[in-house]
């Protein structure tokens, strides 16, 4: 009996622990307390996934295509192992998981609630159609059939490059739909707060857009005849950065990069700046009205420029050395710039000598930095528009061109000049409207009127006939245009081969220059229905240029 | 009362005695019973007994490690005194699973034993640490040298891909969190303890290493990776043969703690490139020597003057003079200064000499009958880093008592407390120019070697700032850094256990016992604003974050122990378990600091909440039984079945069944057993063993993220959602693991020759992988069961008694092996390559996980090479390099680089001693494995390094030209080889045989003979002085860099083979006093 009782007051004790412990024991715990469930969505915040992930690929297409085509400056020489598989993994990933994959949420709550959400969904088919025809841009054959599907098609295959463009133009057709009586509601609109005539503007520039790219002219100029297109610098499509430094920052990402209490990081091309400083490299009167707009000097001198022909070893090493034979034999600089510019030519891979305060640093466009008037100094993180910049992505002055490129194709240099005249005017006075940004600029600086349309009428004047020379000046233009951009710079140069004049890399043997990327090694690791590219000449379908290394002729 | 008056008719006899051992001291807690009856006793402290019993019956005197006596009771016995006699077959006890004790001979699987001496006195307060290299099969990498940096414990090898490989630990019955909660990631910041660190070594009484599935089994999942069953002395509950009714224990040490792994900087040559002097990173610069081709004087540059001085960095610097217009202190006071061009010794007088005080009192007592014991262990360790900014504060109280009442019930109960204090400046990966994370170490190791770090103002009088010689300012001062950032992580922790034992009968019993363990880590993250390159110094940033952890654990089971027959025994355990664990964390970030060095959130502009959540049950039954024949065969039979609380219930669970038997040939058959120099024992043993693996977290529920704080541009922050990019996979299941296991254990040569050889072979199926999905389909990632990695190994463990004395203080001579091979293989796996651990980075790289190949090979970015397999030269003369490549078999994978599991590792431990002397000292050998070092890179890369000193030659690399396939011609300088190629061209480069010969311990003492105590209050008294890693050589990497492989680069968990420049390693070296009262 005693051996019982003991028994009974074990199992006493230790039941009662095990009661209050029930729950260590329980099961099904599956849910995470971590995160909210995919039937808590919130279209309005879906949308603003889409919209935050879009910018962020503008940004890297952006920044590839302007370092091509030497609006941007390119570091490394050898051109495939620049722009290795990693280089498109986050445009990638974030076009189908963050892009495509809430879109699909999207629809499916609009089927759902039986509509309601055509904002949205306009907006997101016109992302969306941009998306795909930047990714075969810039990378051929993607996956869009199977893409999304991962219960019947767990590794998508590639679909051709012009099956997708086609696709991506339906959907453009889509969006205008779901426009037509849409309200923005609840939503935040990142471009045009809520405007859908501006968006239908927009979709129907996606349409020229396809339509150029593609050489469907006929289309392209029955949209040009509606007037209902991105036709006034109102209607830019941008996205504007704000002034906030932290959690989070809102600035420019170059405002963020150069305007450091340690100095600029970003090296401008010297291409661009080059071209910009027109005839006279040494006097500033007859340069671009818009180079003190686009770059900040912060010394009047730079090393191995008739100012200091001695050249410094420790601050531009490249001051010293003898530059390349193909540099040496067109007469350009592969290294400095007359009048204080501070850049690097294409394909520079030196290593970081401490010029961050000497330097040229970006200016008041796009990045919302200072103005340079010849102050040379004062660059820190509070200065100038604070980085209350703009990401371009397609601006009324890119119109322009786009119509000048037709007609100086379509054998109309006259049209072609009005068109470069247009885009010109438009974008200098976008240019010159940063200026304002920078409170503390000595606007003596700024260039007048007059100034600004002699140099309009006297590039428009260079466009005589369908020649080299008259398609460089329209190409010059335009990618000077397109700073703080330069997506479409990319699509352009492989389109036409202009301008020739860009500085060669500085590296006699580049390799052939990317007529596509390789495919993003996030793909290719996971996915064993795509191979990848084993060099980078695969020319997109729309590339009808001559294969490289002879196409284009500046490499 | 029939059963009472029986037991009163036997006992008509009362005999008393005392037992002795072969010395003649008093030996307690020896068992006599009276043979073919259930009466029994055990001697007491003074080794006295008494016993009922009756004519013809007989008496058993058994004790652990001596020969059983059996004594005849005759009319004439009334006192028996026995001297025991030590056994030649040690039948040492052992705890393996779950408590349960057996004879080492019984066991079925490999078990090392490591002793409390082996423990005590040392200088880490990591327990981990002190094992290193103690038992074969355990592999143990600390992330660096850094004081409370965290532990890698992984035993038999790397199983799983993603999922955890580290040791079960075991304390006292109850799983102990061996956690490591790092703050942030390697690249972003790494600094965290692991939880080792809350345990004192010197509060350890043995430590068991169960290397195999086999003996695991009862632990479930939790033991699949081995398991570390540790007895603390509290929870031994004080009994022990030579313990007097009370003792005190104090032992208190002193060491140094000083840096082992500083290179061999060479002092020609100073800051600069291309032997022209410039204010940069790299000490490519002009020699010191004003003449010849690379003196100053010759420097085209031509800054530095005949005098040998130059203008001074703050004179020269564009920072300071942007900084308020040029008008500050340090512009104003450094105009017109001029600086000496020469060595300044930096690194070596940036590193501090640190030490280690530990003190441990331990005070343990009997009652008179055995029955109560009690322990209370309290131990304090303060210790210094060498490097500023670093310390630990801890310590521990521990109280145990196990009290065996008279009603058959025992109670034991162990409680553990201990508060824990560890900071440390900035942690973070680097890769020699100081951007990856802000890291204090990266800055100090690229030290040019001209500049002179210790003499320049670190810190600008007007913004507290950071200031150093570049002349855009844009590098952190590591002076300003130590002082100004860093880490702290305070941790309070309570664990112990309550065990309740009923005994039915001696052959029955019912047990039951809780064990908690609840830690919270106060986790500090600071850095004043002013500060350079990295956005937390720039603006300010102040983190703080609790993590709470709970871990309760349930346990209840049944053992019995009978004799069915004369020769066949049976003993067996079954019961049920269950083990919860919930991590909670809660905290916020303060960014944008307002005033300087005011650290608390209120000073910050922007906050945002921290706050994660997970937990975890798991609920197993199991069951054990042994039998053994003759005491010469023994058969183990378990099972056990798991039930996880994160999988969906047709998943949730998993059966795994043991087996182990062992065979003692020298007790089957005698007339093979020698007692003297041949063979005196063998054990053959095999066993098979499987357990199971679950998945962490919440994998199979699909989440959408919700996100604010968003960058809206002008919009200010937004908040979004997104549906997330993990897929989730509610058909995941566990993994299953399973292992065989064959051994032998022998001794020979009168006992002098001890050796204990294992083979297993493992495999993990249904792998738990973390698995990349094509972005394509609209997810990133998901957790998915696939693959196999399937391993074997060796381990062997040799102990020869080279001299052994009959004397007491005779001349012994104890050396020991222990060898270590294992590898494992990736056989099967549908993805190209998985990359686990490290950076998807390439130029970083990562551990893969790729079919066929050792499970963790390094992948990264390699040299080009052409068809032909020639490398592939640009035409600057530099290595071209590639970043994918495509196998025979069309996988895509990048480029595998290494391999960072070694070919073997091995122990030698000798122990001598000769009258009160004792010397001992352990050499580690670590043969192959690879690492990719950014320390070494960086010292090459940034000519630091006396193998750079040659700069007057020119090398032309080995390969083919990318633009005509001919052999490459350029010519490069040694500056362009070691920087453009070996620090920033290929990872491939940075990759050394990490194969290490170290010195790991050293120790010599001396005992106070006992008749010099005999009229002092001491019972025992000895001094011991002892050094750990006091050399080591790396002897396949460059000697200047004098690198140490023991580092975890990427932090604990799977990774390994990577060095990001996070810490050199310490090595210590003291005094210790211990003395008994």
């Amino acid at each position: 009996m005693k051996t019982i009782y003991k028994i009974f007051l074990l199992a006493l004790i230790s039941s009662g622990t095990l009661f209050y412990s029930c729950e260590t024991t329980e099961l099904e715990q599956l849910v995470s307390p971590n995160a909210i469930s995919p039937e808590q969505a919130d279209p309005d915040l879906l949308l603003n996934t889409i919209q935050r992930a879009y910018v962020t690929n503008a940004i890297t297409f952006n920044d590839r295509g302007a370092e091509l085509t030497r609006i941007d400056y390119m570091f490394g020489r050898d051109y495939f192992a620049n722009y290795n598989s990693s280089t498109f993994d986050g445009v990638w990933s974030r076009s189908y998981s963050s892009i495509f994959a809430n879109i699909n949420i999207i629809e499916a709550q609009n089927e759902a609630d039986g509509g309601g959400l055509e904002f949205h969904l306009g907006v997101s088919k016109a992302l969306q159609a941009h998306t795909l025809m930047m990714l075969v841009d810039f990378l051929g054959d993607i996956p869009f059939s199977e893409a999304l599907n991962p219960d019947e098609f767990p590794n998508p295959m590639l679909d051709d490059d012009a099956t997708v463009y086609a696709a991506a133009r339906a959907m453009l057709d889509e969006a205008k739909a779901y426009f037509a009586g849409a309200s923005v509601g609840t939503a935040t609109d990142f471009f045009y707060g809520g405007d859908t005539d501006a968006w239908v503007a927009m979709v129907n520039t996606l349409i020229m857009r396809h339509a150029l790219t593609t050489g469907n002219i006929s289309e392209f100029n029955a949209i040009v005849s509606t007037g209902n297109f991105i036709n006034d610098s109102s209607l830019d499509f941008e996205f504007k950065y704000g002034t906030q430094l932290l959690n989070p920052n809102t600035r420019h990402p170059d405002y963020n990069a150069d305007y450091t209490t340690s100095g600029a990081n970003i090296y401008q091309s010297n291409w661009l700046i080059w071209t910009m400083q027109e005839a006279d490299k040494t006097d500033g009167s007859d340069d671009d009205p818009r180079i003190r707009y686009y770059f900040f000097r912060q010394v009047d001198c730079t090393p191995g420029a008739s100012c200091d022909p001695a050249g410094n070893g420790e601050t531009l090493q490249c001051s010293l050395q003898t530059p390349p034979a193909q540099y040496a034999a067109l007469g350009i600089p592969a290294c400095f710039l007359e009048d204080g510019y501070w850049g690097r030519s294409h394909g520079n891979d030196e290593g970081t000598p401490p010029d961050n305060f000497t330097r040229t640093a970006v200016g008041v466009y796009p990045a919302g930095g200072l103005f340079d008037d010849n102050r040379f100094n004062g660059l820190n993180q509070d200065v100038g528009g604070l980085g209350a910049g703009i990401e371009p992505i397609i601006l009324a002055s890119y119109v322009d061109f786009w119509r000048a490129e037709v007609a100086l194709a379509g054998g109309s240099p006259g049209a072609a000049a009005g068109f470069v005249e247009a885009g010109l005017t438009k974008s200098i006075a976008k240019v010159q409207s940063f200026g304002e940004l920078d409170t503390t600029r000595d606007t003596s600086f700024e260039p007048d009127a007059t100034t600004v349309s002699d140099f309009i009428a006297a590039k428009a004047a260079l466009i005589t006939d369908t020649s080299d020379d008259s398609w460089n000046a329209l190409a010059e233009q335009f990618f000077v245009t397109m700073y703080g951009g330069g997506a479409d710079s990319y699509n352009f140069y492989r389109r036409t081969g202009y301008p020739t004049t860009v500085f060669p890399n500085l590296d006699p043997n580049p390799g052939v220059f990317p007529r596509t990327f390789l495919y993003p090694s996030v793909e290719v690791i996971a996915n064993p229905n795509i191979t990848q590219r084993q060099d980078n000449n695969t020319q997109v379908f729309w590339d009808t240029q001559p294969a490289g290394p002879a196409f284009p002729p500046a490499n | 009362m029939a059963f009472v008056v029986q037991l009163t008719f036997a006992q008509d006899k009362t005999i008393t005695g005392n037992v002795t051992d072969d010395t003649g001291l008093p030996l307690p807690g020896v068992n006599i019973i009276v043979k073919g009856t259930a009466t029994g006793t055990q001697s007491d402290f003074d080794g006295n007994y008494s016993i009922g019993a009756s004519v013809g019956q007989t008496l058993v005197y058994s004790y652990v490690g001596f020969t059983q006596q059996e004594i005849a009771v005759t009319a004439s016995t009334s006192t028996v005194n026995v001297q025991m006699v030590p056994g030649t077959e040690l039948e040492e006890v052992l705890v393996v699973a779950q408590g349960i004790k057996r004879e080492a001979k019984a066991l079925g699987y490999a078990v090392s034993t490591v002793e409390s001496a082996d423990i005590e006195q040392r200088t880490e307060g990591d327990v981990a640490r002190v094992l290193s290299g103690k038992a074969s099969g355990v592999q143990i990498t600390s992330q660096s040298g850094t004081s409370g940096s965290a532990t890698n414990v992984v035993i038999r090898g790397y199983n799983s891909i993603t999922g955890s490989n580290q040791a079960l630990f075991i304390v006292d019955g109850v799983p102990f969190s061996s956690d490591t909660n790092a703050q942030g990631n390697f690249l972003n910041g790494n600094v965290g303890s692991s939880r080792f660190l809350d345990l004192d070594p010197n509060n350890i009484e043995s430590v068991n290493v169960l290397k195999g599935l086999a003996a695991a089994t009862l632990y479930g999942t939790a033991g699949r990776n081995g398991v570390i069953v540790i007895t603390t002395k509290s929870g031994g509950g004080g009994a022990n043969k030579s313990a007097k009714k009370t003792e005190i224990t104090v032992s208190q040490s002193f060491f140094v703690n000083e840096i082992a792994s500083l290179p061999d900087y060479q002092d020609k040559y100073g800051n600069g490139f291309d032997q022209s002097f410039g204010w940069f990173f790299s000490n490519w610069g002009p020699s010191f020597n004003a003449d010849g081709v690379d003196g100053y004087l010759n420097d085209p540059a031509g800054l530095i003057d005949a005098q040998g001085t130059l203008a001074h960095p703050y004179d020269t610097s564009a920072f300071l003079n942007n900084l308020n217009g040029g008008d500050n202190e340090l512009a104003n006071r450094f105009a017109g200064v001029r600086y000496e061009w020469r060595p300044y010794n930096s690194v070596e007088n940036f590193f501090r000499t640190g030490d280690v005080v530990n003190t441990s009192i331990n005070i343990r007592g009997n009652s008179d009958d055995g029955k109560l014991a009690y322990n209370v262990n309290y131990g304090h360790l303060d210790e210094t880093g060498f490097t500023p900014g670093n310390n630990i504060r801890r310590n521990t109280l521990a109280v145990g008592g196990r009290a065996q009442l008279t009603n058959n019930f025992t109670v034991s109960a162990t409680l553990n407390f201990s508060r824990n204090q560890v900071a440390s400046p900035p942690v973070a990966a680097s890769r020699g120019n100081g951007t990856l994370g802000f890291s204090t170490f990266a800055n100090v190791f690229f030290t040019p070697r001209s500049v002179d770090l210790m003499g320049l103002p670190y810190t600008i009088p007007e913004t507290g700032g950071s200031i150093y010689y570049r002349n855009g300012n844009d590098i952190i001062n590591p002076r300003w850094t130590v002082e100004n950032a860093g880490s702290t992580q305070l941790t309070n922790r309570v664990f112990g256990t309550a065990q309740l034992q009923y005994d039915f009968s001696d052959n029955l019993n019912l047990l039951y016992r809780a064990g908690v363990d609840f830690y919270n880590e106060r986790n500090t993250q600071y850095s004043n604003k002013n500060g350079v390159n990295f956005n937390q110094a720039i603006f300010g940033q102040y983190i703080t974050w609790d993590n709470n952890v709970r871990i309760w654990d349930h346990y209840l089971t049944l053992s019995g122990d009978y004799d069915i027959t004369d020769d066949i025994g049976i003993t067996f355990t079954a019961g049920a378990t269950s083990r919860s664990r919930n991590f909670d964390q809660q905290g916020v970030q303060s960014d944008g600091q307002i005033v300087f060095g005011v650290l608390r959130h209120f000073n910050f502009l922007t906050q945002t909440p921290i706050q994660n959540t997970s937990f975890r049950n798991i609920v197993g039954v199991f069951a054990e039984t042994s039998l053994d024949y003759s005491d010469w065969a023994f058969l183990t039979l378990s099972a056990r079945n798991d039930w996880v609380s994160n999988l969906p219930t047709e998943n949730n669970n998993q059966f795994y069944p043991s087996v182990s038997a062992s065979f003692l040939p020298t007790a089957a058959f005698p007339s093979i057993r020698s007692s003297e120099w041949g063979l005196n024992y063998l054990k053959l043993r095999a066993g098979l063993g499987t357990s199971a693996g679950f998945p962490t977290g919440f994998p199979t529920v699909q989440n959408l993220n919700l996100a604010i704080n968003v960058n809206g541009g002008a919009n200010g922050p937004i908040t979004t959602n997104a549906i997330s990019g993990f897929r989730a996979n509610p058909d995941l299941k566990p993994e299953l693991i399973s292992e065989f296991e064959v051994g032998f254990d022998s001794r020979f040569l009168n006992n002098r020759v001890n050796l204990n050889v294992s083979y297993f072979d493992r495999s993990t199926e249904d792998l738990i992988v973390f698995k990349p999905l094509a972005p394509s389909s609209g997810f990133t990632q998901t957790q998915d069961n696939i693959g196999k990695v399937e391993g074997d190994g060796w381990e062997v463990d040799l102990s020869v008694d080279l001299f052994k004395s009959d004397k007491e203080d005779g001349f012994n001579w104890n050396s020991r092996v222990n060898f270590t091979q294992s590898e494992q293989i990736v056989t099967e796996q549908e993805e190209d390559q998985i990359l686990f651990a490290g950076s998807t980075a390439a130029f970083l790289g990562a551990n893969a996980a790729i079919r066929g190949e050792q499970l963790g090979v390094i992948v990264g970015t390699r040299i080009l090479r052409d068809d032909a397999g020639n490398f592939v030269v640009n035409s600057a003369g530099n290595y071209v390099t590639e970043d994918q490549v495509v196998l025979d078999d069309g996988r895509q994978i990048t480029p595998i680089i290494g391999n960072p599991n070694p070919d073997y590792v091995m122990n030698f431990i000798n122990t001598l001693s000769y009258k009160n002397f004792n010397l001992g000292f352990q050499f580690s050998h670590t043969k192959g494995g690879d690492i990719a070092s950014s320390t070494i890179a960086v010292l090459l890369g940034r000519g630091l390094i006396v193998e750079t000193e040659d700069r007057a030659n020119t090398f032309i690399l080995p390969g083919v030209s990318q633009s005509t396939g001919q052999p490459n011609e350029i010519q490069i300088n040694n500056s362009q080889y070691y920087f453009s190629n070996v620090l920033f061209g290929p990872k491939e480069l940075q990759v050394y045989d990490a194969s290490v010969i170290r010195l790991q311990e050293v120790s010599f003492g001396y005992s106070v003979p006992k008749k010099w105590l005999e009229k002092t209050p001491f019972g025992s008294l000895s001094v011991t002085a002892s050094g750990f890693n006091l050399w080591y050589d790396a002897y396949n990497t460059p000697d200047g860099a004098n690198f140490d492989p023991n580092v975890a680069g990427v932090g604990i968990g799977n990774g390994r083979g990577f060095d990001y420049i996070n810490g050199p390693s310490s090595r210590r070296y003291g005094l210790s006093i211990k003395a008994s009262f």
